[in-house]
């Protein structure tokens, strides 16, 4: 291979300066993001769990196809993996019948391994991994804990690599490493970087004739690679290839739930579109920087003007204007007029939308496009991604915006000071937001459709539905308290934001 | 060395730790680790002990001290303490839980001294120490048990007679734990004993606080638990007894002569008590003797499951449902001495059976101990399958229970399929409902 990459993804702190901790208004955010540095460095002195590298990175690579997932540390780490035994072949079958779940070992460090490294432990997992299940790859996925032994495990799968006919993946994924827990999606990528991005392409037939090649290669200049995110659905996937092939493009989905060669594969494209840009940039970057394919990460899908706006950057490429304005102009027409009865239900309705930023910043366009009124926000990290979502959205400069990964406690303050009639979260956290006692709409979900123009109408839909009845809740608050205690409520929610 | 595992029906010391914590009410856990450990482990025993939810200060909830690199570098007992100040700021608990991951236990971390910083709080600060490396949700529950029972449990030189302690039933390892604490203390009620469960219905902290006057501690397993009775031997010189965990009429019968000799109570007694639920229990058998004989019911049994279930159920469908069992899967990591104390527990049954018994952490493993048993088939004319079979287990096993096309009934954990409440499978009730959904899958279609 004629390129090198670097042994592990470097912290999204560094690499993008990436906040995890602010409170104040949209207006505020923005400055702060153009000052720059002291959101950067902001944190808590009283913090609550969330996602780190590792649980998050398996959100990737457990939807691998053909794929032994090992869990490089003591026997609790990708614990979560339990939680989408079900689910996750369910989901990998709909791209492939004959797919099976997810298949995961834990190498089980324990105490003698903490003192005399893990190497042999590995070694052991992935040679009973490759003879067992004979997978295209296995993929090694590492903790904290090999890396505080100093296990070197790029080289250990170095060396293992002839004693076996797997492809093996190491990931380096440390939770400690960093605070952003997005961290994980480049940490994937760069395993993905280092031993599946082969430039061999498509396989070749022996003998082609001239118009084979011209076809192949008119294909090619057609051809579009969207990188999709664990959260969306197969619904959704429908949802954009239907949209980019009235553009006469051809699409293809990765990372998630693709099979090893797709990544290969993929590397002959015309283009490549992010459809989240807190997933790719470091992938789409590397692959620009090597294989000279062009990417657009701009905004994400969700909501009319975002979907607009991201069929219109790609078709700018294609010089395909025309053609995605008149078939903008169409889906919107038709789209809008089927809203207005989800409107009726839900205009006025104060909203607050917690999770992901761009996820939350798209989905409150959503939610104004039903003359819903945004009054709380709460992202996970803050970078440069969420600079063309802030866009689409009108009067959000004095919405009060968190910067908080999970931590309900902060959310619980708000929530009582702002009032919201419904909630639009995250999952994880579902224990706390549901004592609110309000209505939940999951901000994603991988079974649902959520992007493109449908994925409007299906938000609307389902919000309306929701609205409805919120008994369940009402109950629950009713009868199940918070944590909290009731001097929190009265300080401001930011008192435990500290600059580091 | 330990074995690599292919997919662990467990999470790691810490999630033990924080099971147990989540069902002791009011409960504060703070967990000293980096960010990942308390969500990883959350997301795990959420599904896998079939939508456990977190309850009131689990979750994304939990308290978490979130160390990062320079905390591995410099040491985190700083961050530890201003977690912990923060935490009793802000968080409403009856008692605070220090628990932590591995980084912070290889980094040398000094838990116990940052607590002691506490010692003035008016709710108290208990640190435990749960390195994952040193073992896994069993291990970790005894950690967090045992030390509540040293620091929390006030010594009693009096003992009630019959009062007994009951452990050894891993909240969410044991997904049906709640139901079967419920029912155990039925049982043992019964027989005028008076039992502590700690994390049953309508028990508290005060459950806690108020066991060290018991005169016995029941532990319902042959490996969960004991560290803990022995803290409670050594501390509050309370004996203890290891029962295993009673499903079916006869197991109970059983177990209740076992706790009533080690109780002295009287043996009219009991037989009395076992006279009117012998009457009820097999009044609701005799209903499926009908369609049990009809259409031919029995089944080979494959039972894959954790040192409580696997002996008693295979066992139950030995003994009671005059099943025919095969292979009994033992998933846990165990000492030899913790194996051939289990292996006792197969012998003797009514039906003259034993099942071949495997201790195999590996799901791939059930398919090639089938294969042990069973001979495979060479293309014969007639081929005697291993068929009609049945298999209790977890949802590990769907994928071999698609592949020879057996029901799975899941009763182990991981639980992802089934949303269980109250629902029991020890003692008599819980024997009955584990019929009633044995047999259902087996009409499901009719």
């Amino acid at each position: 291979m004629s390129y090198q990459v670097e042994s592990s993804a470097p912290a999204r702190e560094e690499r993008l300066k990436a906040g995890i901790a602010f409170g104040g208004t949209c207006r505020e955010l923005k400055c702060s993001m153009n000052k720059g540095g002291c959101l950067n460095a902001a944190n808590r002195s009283f913090s609550q769990t969330y996602g780190c590298q590792f649980t998050l990175s398996l959100g990737i690579l457990n939807t691998i196809r053909n794929a032994v997932v090992i869990m490089h540390g003591p026997i609790g780490c990708g614990f979560c993996s339990t939680a989408t035994i079900g689910t996750g072949k369910f989901y990998k079958r709909l791209r492939d019948p004959q797919a099976n779940g997810t298949i995961w070992l834990s190498t089980n460090l324990d105490e003698s391994a903490v003192i005399g490294g893990g190497e042999e432990s590995l070694r052991k997992t992935v040679l009973f991994a490759d003879k067992e299940y004979r997978p295209e790859t296995i993929i090694v996925v590492s903790s904290c804990v090999p890396a505080l032994i100093g296990d070197d495990v790029d080289g250990i799968v170095q060396s293992l690599q002839s004693d076996v006919a797997a492809k093996l993946v190491p990931v380096n994924c440390e939770g400690f490493k960093t605070k952003v827990m997005a961290t994980a999606y480049d940490a994937a990528y760069n395993g993905i970087m280092k031993k599946l991005v082969n430039p061999y392409g498509e396989w070749r037939k022996l003998t082609e004739s001239d118009k084979d090649n011209i076809d192949r290669d008119y294909r090619i200049s057609r051809k579009v690679n969207i990188f999709n995110v664990g959260s969306m659905s197969r619904q959704d996937e429908v949802e954009l290839e239907r949209l980019l092939k009235a553009l006469g493009l051809e699409v293809t989905f990765l990372p998630c739930y693709s099979e090893p060669d797709d990544f290969s594969i993929s590397l002959e494209a015309a283009l490549n579109v992010s459809i989240c840009g807190t997933h790719d940039d470091y992938y789409l970057q590397f692959l620009k920087e090597n294989f000279g394919i062009p990417y657009i990460i701009d905004t994400i899908p969700i909501g009319r003007k975002n979907t607009d706006r991201w069929i219109l950057k790609i078709a700018e490429f294609f010089h395909l204007e025309d053609e995605a304005k008149s078939l903008i102009e169409k889906e919107n027409e038709i789209l809008n007029k089927s809203l207005d009865t989800f409107r009726e239900i839900l205009k006025g309705k104060k909203v607050f939308i917690g999770g992901g930023e761009v996820r939350i910043l798209s989905t409150a366009e959503v939610l104004q496009d039903f003359n819903m009124e945004i009054v709380g926000l709460k992202g996970h990290h803050i970078d440069k991604f969420v600079e063309p979502i802030f866009e689409s959205l009108e009067n959000i400069d004095d919405v009060s915006i968190n910067i908080a990964t999970q931590h309900p406690f902060e959310q619980a303050n708000i929530v009582r000071k702002i009032k919201p009639d419904v909630i639009v979260i995250h999952t994880g956290g579902n224990n706390i937001s549901a004592k609110h006692g309000l209505p939940i709409l999951p901000l994603y979900g991988p079974s649902y459709n959520y992007m493109g123009y449908t994925g409007v109408f299906e938000i609307g839909r389902r919000l309306a539905r929701v609205v409805k009845n919120y008994q369940f809740n009402k109950n629950i608050k009713k009868y199940r308290p918070l944590p909290f205690k009731e001097s929190w409520y009265e300080k401001n929610p930011y008192t435990y934001i500290k600059e580091n | 060395m330990g074995k690599y595992v292919d997919r662990p029906r467990y999470g790691c010391a810490l999630g033990g730790a924080l099971s147990l914590l989540r069902a002791i009410p009011r409960a504060i856990p703070i967990i000293h680790s980096s960010t990942g450990c308390g969500y990883n482990v959350y997301n795990g025993i959420n599904a896998g002990a079939a939508y456990l939810g977190g309850g009131y200060c689990g979750g994304a909830a939990l308290p978490s001290s979130n160390i990062i690199e320079r905390n591995v570098v410099f040491g985190g007992e700083d961050r530890l303490a201003e977690q912990v100040e923060k935490t009793i700021e802000i968080m409403d608990g009856d008692i605070y839980v220090i628990v932590t991951g591995c980084m912070v236990e290889m980094i040398g971390d000094d838990i116990y001294s940052v607590a002691r910083e506490f010692e003035e709080n008016d709710k108290p600060v208990i640190p435990v120490s749960t390195p994952s490396f040193q073992g896994n949700s069993y291990t970790g529950y005894d950690m967090v048990f045992s030390a509540l029972v040293k620091e929390y449990v006030e010594a009693e030189e009096e003992k009630k007679v019959c009062k007994v302690n009951v452990i050894g039933i891993v909240p969410g390892e044991d997904v049906f734990y709640k139901g079967n604490l419920k029912e155990i203390k039925r049982i043992l009620g019964l027989i005028g004993i008076d039992s502590n469960t700690f994390v049953g219905e309508g028990e508290t902290l005060d459950n806690f606080k108020g066991a060290g006057n018991a005169s016995l501690t029941i532990v319902l397993s042959d490996v969960y638990g004991v560290e803990t009775a022995k803290v409670f031997e050594e501390i509050h010189k309370i004996p203890y007894l290891l029962t295993g965990l009673p499903i079916g009429y006869l197991q109970v019968e059983n177990f209740l002569y076992e706790v009533g000799e080690a109780l002295n109570i009287d043996n009219e007694v009991i037989e009395k008590a076992l006279e009117a639920e012998k009457e009820t229990y097999f009044d609701y058998f005799e209903r499926i003797t009908d369609i049990y004989n009809d259409i031919d019911l029995q089944r080979y049994g494959i039972v894959v499951a954790d040192a409580n279930y696997a002996p008693s159920v295979s066992r139950f469908i030995s003994d009671e449902l005059g099943w025919l069992p095969q292979l009994a899967m033992i998933t846990d990591f165990l000492t030899e001495d913790q194996k051939s104390r289990l292996e006792s527990r197969f012998e003797n049954y009514d039906s003259e059976l034993k099942p071949l018994v495997k201790f195999d952490t590996d799901a791939s493993a059930v398919k090639k101990y089938i294969r042990e048993l069973w001979p495979a088939d060479q293309n014969e004319r007639y081929y005697d399958a291993l068929g009609p079979g049945f298999i209790l287990g977890s949802v590990i096993e769907r994928d071999f229970a698609d592949e020879f096309n057996y029901p799975l009934l899941s009763i182990a954990f991981p639980v992802t399929n089934r949303v269980i409440f109250n629902r029991s499978y020890a003692g008599i009730n819980g024997a009955l409902t584990l019929t009633e959904d044995i047999f259902s899958l087996l009409v499901a279609g009719r």
